[in-house]
């Protein structure tokens, strides 16, 4: 350790070690000094070695500053006057000359401690100005690489407690709250604006540079960060409402047509069944009546489906759960089916674990899926409902023996209005998956091309004490 | 029946109204209207009718709160029309005391067959011995046998079976079938009941996948039929 850095770390303690680290070197400097003067007595003329005191002047005013340093340069002329000085052992001078040079001795000392002090001071602000320099450049990187301001924050309060000599410190954006016990806050103002406000422990001292350089500036690279991400926030949002605005027009597009069709249809039934002019004979009646009930049949699932789908994306359909069996929620789904069920054939293991689901979310899951696979078999071949569970899922298959799926269309099927508007818009995939994840559940396909597809409906095992 | 049963029908949209009076009378029923939920209290309390046909969505009272007020002084059979995406006002509404539901947009046969159940449905006591296909259950004898054979059932499972017998032809939602069978503490403890009704169906049906008599109602619980 050299004399610098003995020197810094003496000067850089704080409080009542600091006051007797003073003390302790003054008193050190004075005696040893002293003790020097008595040696060299001998060799050089007395009243020169009075200025080997300045050298311990100088060190005290560096390491602790003009206070302590003018105390050692008065006590080390009393201490010279008193050893040295004729007559020795009083503080009186028989020779004028003698107080000529102790007088010039002081106010050497005291100059000495000044410009030294003053020295030193500069270099302490030089080396805070670097500090907080360095600080500022790391945060600026931080705060401006692009991530969420938030995540910063604690980084940048440990940083910048460092600059202002705190232990810990806090940083909250907004408004200023009342600061809790122990805590100081220093608000963080750009302008009129305040960003924010830090809070430092109430032990910490920070400097009147610190809070004049440093606190503006974190406050500016804030107020610009803050800035920033409410940008990125404004510029998601409206490109969020440019694309729902883009996707109602294209639902309003496919529901105006699907709408159409079944009405166009319901509409020149009924004018035929009441224009008496026709000559209609009673199978031509059937007909009519029998395509007013089809199409109002297709028309009802349609809003059915449209009411599912703007529940799930309004967010609206919170699950109320209940536990149930796999093999209940089968038995339920093929009941509400009716007679479009007698084609599908359940294999469902009386032993999978309950699950925790909105049984009439898993029912829409559950039928959505059947009504597809029955719309892709060929007529006559059965479709499967199979039960099967892993560590964590349970799953319900429904295995059709259709055409199949093209690997690259295995995702696309679920968005809505993607393929077969045959009835309902081509949405009943897209609200079975909505619903199963609404349950914390998923819904996925499987196919081998040519063998059929298979659409598997899994949710996580609840364990339960039944 | 008789072809002269009163019936009550309440709902809010004319069209619907006068859909349902003009096929209900060509069926042969005397038919009442009612558009708000305090009209149908007020037919109910002077002119009692023989069943009520009840919207759920009415411009004044909800459906349940109408049921809740009919069961206050009246037994009279009540059937609500509910449509898709009010399955949890459905079962309420049972809950409450309607009898059964149909599912809007229904057909006309459906609501008359619901309607002539429930005007069949005079209360009386259980006949003790009642037979399903090849089943034959003996409430008294606690003895219930497939094709002559005894079927073991667990004590449980011949409970269900029993409160599902009293009732038979009537719905009966998860939450009746689970304070009446497993006691007022379980009522969401469904998957009990899910248990045990596919156990029943295992030892009573001849296709439990299909089942003919041990019925699920989606969305609202179970009727033997």
């Amino acid at each position: 350790m050299n004399v610098a850095q003995a020197f810094d770390r003496l000067g850089g303690l704080r409080g009542r070690p600091r006051q007797l680290a003073a003390l302790g070197s003054s008193v050190a400097a004075v005696v040893v000094l002293s003790l020097a003067v008595a040696a060299l007595k001998p060799v050089a003329p007395l009243i020169s070695l009075g200025s080997l005191y300045l050298f311990g002047v100088l060190a005290i005013a560096i390491a602790f500053g003009l206070a302590w340093s003018i105390a050692v340069s008065v006590a080390s002329m009393l201490a010279f006057n008193w050893f040295f000085v004729p007559p020795v052992h009083t503080f009186t001078i028989s020779d004028s000359r003698n107080w000529f040079a102790l007088g010039s001795y002081l106010l050497t000392a005291v100059v000495v401690s000044a410009l030294a002090t003053r020295a030193r001071g500069r270099a302490a602000e030089a080396e805070q100005r670097a500090h907080e320099t360095a600080v500022l450049a790391d945060l600026a990187t931080a705060l401006l690489r692009g991530t969420d301001i938030e995540h910063e924050l604690e980084t940048v309060a440990r940083r910048s407690a460092d600059v202002l000599g705190a232990t810990t410190a806090r940083i909250e954006l907004g408004p200023p709250h009342p600061a809790g016990p122990g805590q100081a806050p220093l608000p963080l103002t750009v302008g009129q604006r305040q960003v924010g406000t830090i809070y430092v422990d109430d032990q910490a001292a920070p400097g009147l540079s610190a809070q004049r350089r440093f606190l503006p500036a974190l406050a500016s690279l804030l107020a610009v960060a803050v800035d920033r991400d409410e940008l990125a926030r404004q510029a998601v949002q409206a490109e969020t409402l440019r694309r729902s605005d883009t996707a109602k027009t294209a639902v309003l597009r496919a529901v105006s047509h699907d709408f159409r069709t079944p009405l166009t249809a319901i509409g020149t039934a009924a004018q035929g069944l009441a224009d008496r002019s026709l000559e209609l004979t009673d199978d031509d009646r059937e007909a009519l009546l029998d395509t007013i009930r089809v199409e109002t049949e297709r028309l009802n699932r349609l809003v059915a489906n449209l009411l599912d789908l703007s529940r799930l994306q309004a967010g609206a359909a919170a699950p109320v759960r209940e536990l149930w069996t796999a093999d209940g929620l089968v038995t339920q789904a093929l009941a509400a089916m009716g007679e479009r069920a007698s084609r599908v054939r359940a294999d469902m293991p009386a032993d999978l674990p309950p699950v925790s689901v909105d049984p009439a979310h898993a029912q829409r899951v559950l039928v959505n899926l059947l009504e597809n696979a029955l719309r892709h078999s060929p007529p006559g071949e059965p479709v499967v409902v199979r039960g099967t569970r892993t560590r964590r899922e349970t799953i319900i298959r429904v295995v059709d023996r259709g055409p199949g799926i093209p690997a690259d269309r295995l995702e696309e099927i679920f968005e809505p209005f993607s393929g077969d508007s045959g009835s309902g818009a081509g949405l009943g995939l897209a609200i079975a998956r909505g619903f199963a994840e609404a349950n914390g559940g998923r819904v996925w396909a499987e196919s081998q091309p040519g063998q059929g597809a298979s659409f598997a409906f899994a949710l996580p095992v609840q364990e339960s004490p039944a | 029946m008789s072809a002269s049963s009163r019936i009550l029908v309440v709902d809010d949209e004319p069209q619907i109204l006068r859909a349902l009076t003009t096929t209900l009378r060509g069926a042969g029923y005397d038919v009442q209207q009612a558009a708000t939920g305090h009209d149908a209290l007020a037919a109910v309390a002077v002119h009692p009718p023989d069943a009520v046909v009840l919207d759920l969505i009415l411009p004044d009272l909800s459906g349940i709160e109408v049921c809740r007020e009919i069961r206050r002084a009246s037994d009279v059979p009540v059937i609500v029309l509910s449509a898709v995406g009010e399955e949890r006002t459905k079962v309420d509404a049972l809950d409450a005391g309607a009898d059964d539901y149909v599912t809007k947009p229904f057909g006309v046969e459906e609501l008359e067959a619901r309607l002539r159940a429930v005007l069949r449905r005079v209360p009386q006591a259980p006949e003790p011995v009642v037979t399903l296909d090849d089943v034959t259950v003996d409430l008294d004898a606690q003895l219930v046998t497939r094709d002559g054979e005894p079927v073991s059932l667990t004590r449980t499972e011949f409970l269900l079976l029993r409160f599902m017998v009293e009732n038979r032809g009537k719905l009966l939602t998860h939450r009746m079938i689970l304070q009446k069978v497993w006691g007022p503490s379980y009522q969401v403890e469904s998957h009990y009941l899910h248990v045990y009704m596919s156990r029943l169906r295992q030892k009573l049906e001849a296709d439990p996948a299909h089942p003919r008599h041990l019925l699920t109602e989606p969305g609202a619980g179970y009727r033997l039929i």
